[in-house]
């Protein structure tokens, strides 16, 4: 099973552009999707057994969409409410001696103040994030081609 | 020359605050205050929104307790609506409430003050959190997120999601229980169990008649919970109760709907959580305790046989307890209690029904909702128009009621450690410890949006600032 997680809070505009995303995916066999306010150590859980996991996120770097390879922290040390996705597989590895293979989707954001609404230039980004997270999703193998964005695999 | 001493942020809590420790010219402390600098906003800006968008509206207060919010908010629409609610519902409602308790209690248990115990007050910082609890007890830590887990599993699988769900609502709730997942939640239940017994013997070993026992300071105080007509414990309904420091009954089977009879709420100044007292004795001789110390020492007994025998065990210690050490001991014999209780809820077969929500229009303009948070008693009170407009709204939380209560604790623990203004990572680490027994929940309190850094601050008799540590 391959894990797709969207991390941000609808409440505060751009950072809800993962959610959007994950409301957006089609069905893809053995692919879970699931949209998080934060990460958890609960969701290690759901990721012992897993093979892949991407996490898609807001950034408020000014740079283009990325998908990145991560690989797990050897010595997390997150807070329980703002664990980084390194954390993660880093707690994954040490509860079950494993962690899925991790990427990262990182969108830009430019309005993370109150609002449901997304802002004009990271809407103009949903639909290449979309895409992205899509051929993710399918691929068995072989480069994800990003359309408008950065590819910094390591794969 | 006096001083005061300032930590700001408190860390590892729900929300956002500061204490202030005033130190009289020999060093001695001579009081101290925890302050909430957040500020308020949901009774005010619910007014003018509908009484069906309450539960949704008020669970955005928080996003570790929204259930509570959830429950109270539509047990106050029931009120509105005045409607019986349908039998099936009132178990579910019963049920995610219980999940509730079980995953909050154990987040506030395991992630968020375990390290203290665990670890030493006096360990280092940077590994006073999961992570060092991992390394120090790699089986306990793998117990314990799989028991907050199981929680939010409930959570989520009644109403679709683990934070937020729009599942209760005014007469009822909106999805019944599957099959599927009530044979879920029975297939994990026994290793819950398991691993809440595990810990009540890790912690009853490590603390219980030890001097750790009062490490966090222990003062008499009254005592407050909701309790069934036979003075079983009770976490949705029932009645009001209050004890004294003695055990003494000083009210019974208070309906909730008339809190105001006996709840009165000042403020000061110097912060934004309000103070309620116990009316007849005045403020701040009111001063009373919620949540899980509050409730074990207000109820008869659990009903459940694991549970009892616990709280027989407890009780030998002392009864009431007035260790704030003892909300932890009583926090993991709650959460026992929590999963014999989904044990007995799903051998209830009405519990798969489908029946499960009462419509109805206006036919109060008044309404009260009340039932008990993983903190403590929560309290939502409506005023509505005919067209269910709110015209007023009024929240009392668990974490205001034990304002009182925590500023207590912070001038004990202070006065204890605090010697000639003598200063170290570990007595501060004690006093926010202190704060950390009670779980609040300064979002839910203050109704704002929560932040979670700490400072603490030293001053000199005139007010200038002499020191200050900050920390997040």
């Amino acid at each position: 099973m391959d894990f797709v997680i969207g991390i941000g809070n609808t409440l505060r505009r751009d950072d809800g552009v993962a959610a959007r995303v994950i409301a957006s995916l089609p069905p893809v066999p053995n692919v879970a999707a699931l949209a998080v306010h934060q990460l958890t150590p609960e969701l290690t859980l759901r990721l012992c057994d897993a093979s892949r996991v991407l996490f898609v996120d807001a950034h408020c770097h000014d740079h283009e969409i990325a998908l990145q390879r991560i690989a797990p922290a050897p010595a997390p040390v997150g807070s329980v409410h703002a664990l980084s996705q390194q954390d993660l597989l880093g707690l994954t590895v040490e509860l079950c001696g494993r962690a899925p293979h991790g990427w990262v989707l990182s969108i830009p954001g430019y309005d993370f103040e109150f609002g449901e609404t997304l802002s004009d230039r990271t809407h103009a980004h949903l639909d290449a994030a979309i895409e992205a997270v899509v051929q993710w999703m399918r691929r068995q193998g072989g480069e994800v081609k990003m359309q408008g964005g950065r590819n910094e695999e390591a794969s | 020359m006096k001083r005061e001493i300032r930590i700001d942020p408190v860390t590892r809590i729900e929300g956002h605050a500061k204490i202030t420790i005033y130190l009289d010219e020999k060093g001695k402390v001579e009081d101290a205050h925890f302050h909430v600098p957040e500020l308020r906003g949901f009774e005010a800006f619910c007014v003018g929104r509908t009484l069906w968008e309450m539960p949704s509206l008020t669970a955005r207060i928080c996003g570790i307790c929204p259930i509570s919010h959830i429950l109270a908010s539509a047990k106050a629409g029931d009120a509105v609506l005045a409607v019986r609610v349908p039998e099936t519902a009132t178990l579910l409602r019963r049920l995610m409430n219980l999940g509730q308790i079980v995953q909050s209690h154990a987040l506030s248990f395991f992630y968020l003050s375990a390290p203290d115990l665990l670890l030493g007050w006096d360990s280092d910082p940077a590994a006073r959190n999961v992570f060092g609890l991992w390394e120090k007890d790699p089986d306990l830590t793998r117990r314990a997120i799989r028991l907050r887990s199981f929680g939010q599993q409930i959570i989520e699988r009644l109403g679709g999601k683990r934070i937020h769900p729009a599942w209760a609502v005014p007469g009822g709730v909106n999805q019944p229980l599957t099959s599927d997942d009530h044979h879920w939640i029975a297939e994990n239940l026994p290793e819950a169990i398991d691993t809440i017994r595990f810990t009540l013997d890790l912690f009853k070993s490590s603390f219980v008649n030890t001097e750790m026992q009062g490490v966090l300071g222990e003062f008499p105080s009254l005592y407050m919970g909701l309790v069934a007509a036979d003075g079983t414990w009770e976490h949705y309904s029932g009645g009001l109760r209050i004890v004294d420091q003695d055990g003494k009954i000083l009210a019974d089977q208070l309906d909730p709907a008339h809190y105001p009879d006996v709840i009165g709420e000042a403020s000061e100044a110097w912060s934004y959580l309000k103070f309620p007292y116990y009316k007849p004795l005045g403020y701040p001789q009111g001063m009373y305790r919620v949540g899980p110390l509050g409730r074990i020492n207000v109820c008869d007994r659990f009903g459940t046989p694991l549970a009892d025998a616990e709280l027989e065990e407890f009780r030998s210690h002392g009864s009431p307890s007035g260790r704030v050490l003892d909300y932890h001991y009583a926090r993991l014999i709650e959460i026992l209690a929590a999963l014999e209780r989904i044990e007995r809820l799903l051998k209830d077969e009405r519990i798969l029904g489908t029946r499960i929500r009462a419509e109805a229009g206006i036919n109060a303009l008044e309404g009260v909702g009340v039932h008990e948070a993983p903190r403590g008693t929560l309290f939502h009170h409506y005023w509505v128009d005919e067209d269910g407009v709110i015209q007023r709204v009024n929240l009392i939380v668990s974490t205001g009621q034990n304002n009182l209560a925590m500023n207590r604790t912070v001038r004990e623990i202070a006065s204890a450690y605090i010697k000639g203004g003598s200063l170290s990572e570990g007595i501060l680490n004690r006093v926010e410890g202190g704060i950390r027994a009670f779980d609040p929940c300064l979002s839910c309190s203050v109704h704002a949006v929560g932040r979670m850094p700490l400072e603490l601050e030293l001053l000199g008799p005139d007010g200038r600032v002499l020191d200050t540590v900050t920390r997040g």
